[in-house]
This record gives C-alpha cells, structure tokens and sequence, in this order.
C-alpha cells in the first residue's frame, strides 16, 4: 500500500524543520523513521512506560500519543536537544555514578521526566521523585539507583 | 492511515464529523491515540480540538457558576485556584489521573465522552452536580451529569456531538475530598469516592466510582441521612442502599465482590477525613 506522506513544519531542538511523514503519524513515529532522533524510545506505543517522553513547548508529553500533525508551529526538544543544559548535564552523572542505566531504554524518558521534576521543585524529596518518576517503567526495576541519581543531582544543583 | 483536520470553530468541527462517517473527534489523545496505536479504532479523519479557542481555558462567570473548556488538560485543573471548597474534589481528582507527564495531555471533555467507568472525573463531577454543554448537528444542549452515562462506555452523546465545556454550581465553603483505590499510583480506580459535605456540616454529597456503568449518587438516601453524619447505623444503612445500587464487575483490578466491600470502607474513611468525629470525654 502507498503510504500517503504529509509535510509538516516545526521546530526541533531549536532547528525550523520541514518533514514529509505518513498521514497520522505519531510523533514517535516521525521522529524515529522520518528523523532518526533515537532517544525517544518505542516502549508500550501506549503512553503507560514513558519511554518515548520529550518536550513540546517545554511541557513533557509522551510522543507516542502526540500526533504529529499537532506539533504544526510547536518546538519540539529531544535528548539530542539539550546539550550545554546544566540540569540535564548534571542529572546525566549522577545517573552514571549511581548506576541509574542499567539497559538504558527507559534512561532517556527518566531523564526528561526529572528535569522537568527539578524545574517545578529544585529540591524534591525522595517521595516527590517517587511521584514524579512513576510514569516512566524500568523493566530492569532499577528504581532505586535512578531515585538516588535524581536526589543526588537536585542537591548538587541546590548548592 | 488517519487524516488528520484542525478546524478552527466548534461548528467547523462537527461538519467534518458529519461529513466524514469514519471520522471522531481527537481531545488531548491520551486514550483514544493509545488505542488507535493499538488498532482497536481505525478512524479515517481525526478531528483535532486543540486549535479551537472556545473549547480553552477556565472561567467564571457573574453568577459565580465556573466553565471549564473542555480541551482543558488535567494538570490545569489540578492547579485551578478556582476550585476550592465545595469544588475541591474535582481538583483532587484531576490530580489523580495517570501521572505528571500523561496528565500534562489528557483533557476532561476527552475523559468525560470516553466514560470509562474506573476513571477519576466522572464520580468528581457527579457529586459536584455537574452540567455537560454539548454541540452537535442539532445544535447546543446542556445535560445533568446525572443523566449522561447510559450503559458500560455508552453516553448520551450522539453522532457528530462533542462535548465543549463542564459547567460547575459556584463553590461554597464546604469541605471536599476524592479518594481512590488503586493497585498502583496512577492507575485506574478499583473503587473510588468522592465526596462534598453541605455548608452547614449536616449532610453530604456522594458519589461512588468503578463500581457499575456510570458513578453511583443516591440524592434520596443522601437527604435520609441529614442530621445524622455520626450515627453509624444511619451512615451504615447509607453505604447500604450505594452497595445495592452498585453493579460492578470482576476485572484485573479487582473483583465485583471485592469493590462491594470497599464501598462502605471509602464511605467512612472519606467522612472521617471531611468532618473527623468528636472524641467524646
């Protein structure tokens, strides 16, 4: 079947991009066959793992449940996006002392979700990043390590 | 494959509806996306809500009654100053839904025309005697909340209506609350209650959640039990007559038999939080 393809324009990471994606598509979708940005994963495709979590317009959504065509006019931010970000910069460390990656597939969506945690509140309690940390799944049940990373980061930035 | 359109106006939108038999209308796409991606709807057009400003925002108007635009996403109205007293349980619930992230899409036109009966918004809007306004090819209605779900995921709504905004009673000084049972933080309720007590602290307003079609309300039993908040056995004839009303089922998150039992448990434990009994010396 021919796969009708739609162009739509946005920002990501900063950049004004023009991409023909199949009509429909998800974000997910569109950022991972029509951009090769990797670091917003295919999980559950159903918003419950977190995998695929990214910014539009700074907000965290789930990419697998965003349309692509609603991102028309928005700016989208991946991973890929936040290089020379401090917070990001700093949480991802903490995740590698404290051995917060284990198979790294949900380490991307944990990151966005805790960066947006720390924006909100820069100085959680280990129950707050419980909360806020628990739409996003890590099969490898690594959980404790990533709560540490996370606190860890928050006190160091806090400083 | 699913096109998708973005109109700009409420009547635009259910032109496209009518015009296209395979279309439905798209609110925040934290359900009906997760499903599509699921293929248990095929849609040929999504109707896409979002760029229509009347559906947006959280107002009040001169009588003090508030209108919540249907597009608008749980996280605003888990932070919606507007909701205080008596509306407080909406917020509460609001809060509830899923997580920090799926909250920041989902919306509560979306979640009300969905009616899934273990979701937060539903038993919230009933205790607060919600009003639905509705447009549709045959123009604009309101409806009671309390005659909105029909059957299990069957509404009121008919081909080619959307919901464009929840209208609320203007709140009063009265304190409210929603609790729910759940396996896991941010899952859907096993039981949930929410509950509103009257101005004076005499009597109450309930509803039950997940446990039958649509949230369970006895206005009759609720009225029975005025004056008597602290009497266990009128409060415990009360969760009675909502335990006799209940038709609930055996699902993953528990069983029919199960929720029958936490109803008079949720009962209890929201009234002891709302109005905590005297200790007697």
């Amino acid at each position: 079947m021919m796969v009708k393809k739609v162009l739509h324009s946005l920002t990501l990471n900063g950049e004004e991009v023009q991409v023909a994606t199949a009509a429909g598509a998800t974000l997910l979708q569109t950022l991972r066959e029509d951009l090769r940005i990797l670091s917003s994963k295919r999980g559950c495709n159903q918003g419950v793992c977190g995998a695929c979590t990214v910014l539009v317009d700074g907000t965290p959504v789930r990419a697998c449940l965003t349309l692509t065509a609603r991102c028309e006019g928005h700016a989208v931010q991946t991973m890929e996006g936040m290089d020379g970000d401090r917070v990001m910069a700093t949480l991802q460390r903490h995740m590698v002392q404290s051995g917060g990656v284990q198979c790294g597939f949900c380490t991307g969506g944990v990151l966005i979700s805790a960066r947006d945690l720390l924006e909100a509140d820069p100085t959680p309690s280990r129950e707050a990043v419980k909360t806020a940390l628990s739409g996003n799944i890590c099969r490898c049940t690594g959980y404790r390590t990533i709560v540490d990373a996370v606190c860890g980061a928050a006190e160091e930035l806090s400083q | 494959m699913t096109e998708v359109l973005s109109p700009l106006t409420v009547d635009d939108a259910i032109a496209l509806l009518v015009e296209h038999d395979e279309a439905m209308p798209l609110a925040g796409g934290a359900t009906l996306i997760a499903m599509r991606n699921a293929s248990l709807v095929e849609p040929s057009h999504l109707v896409s809500l979002d760029r229509i400003a009347e559906l947006r925002g959280i107002d009040r108007t001169a009588d003090g009654t508030i209108r919540i635009g249907a597009m608008t996403r749980h996280c605003d109205t888990a932070a919606c100053a507007e909701l205080t007293g008596s509306l407080h349980v909406l917020r509460r619930a609001a809060g509830m839904i899923a997580n920090r992230v799926v909250r920041n899409m989902g919306t509560m036109g979306g979640a009300v025309a969905n009616a899934d009966p273990a979701a937060d918004y539903l038993p919230a809007l009933a205790c607060c005697d919600a009003t639905l306004e509705i447009a549709g090819p045959e123009g604009r209605r309101s409806l009671s909340i309390h005659d909105y779900v029909d059957d299990w995921y069957e509404t009121a709504l008919g081909e080619g209506e959307i919901i464009t905004a929840i209208m609320l009673p203007a709140p009063v000084e009265a304190p409210s609350a929603y609790r729910k049972i759940a396996r896991v933080s941010g899952d859907y309720a096993t039981a949930s209650c929410a509950m509103a007590l009257d101005p004076d602290g005499q009597g109450l307003r309930v509803a039950i959640g997940a446990c039958g079609p649509g949230p369970l309300r006895d206005r009759a039993g609720e009225d029975a039990l005025r004056g008597k908040l602290h009497d266990p056995a009128a409060l415990a004839e009360f969760a009675g007559r909502l335990v006799a009303l209940a038709d609930p089922v055996d699902d993953v998150r528990g069983s029919a038999e199960y929720r029958l039992r936490l109803i008079p448990r949720l009962v209890a434990s929201v009234l002891s939080e709302l109005a905590p009994q005297k200790e007697t010396a």
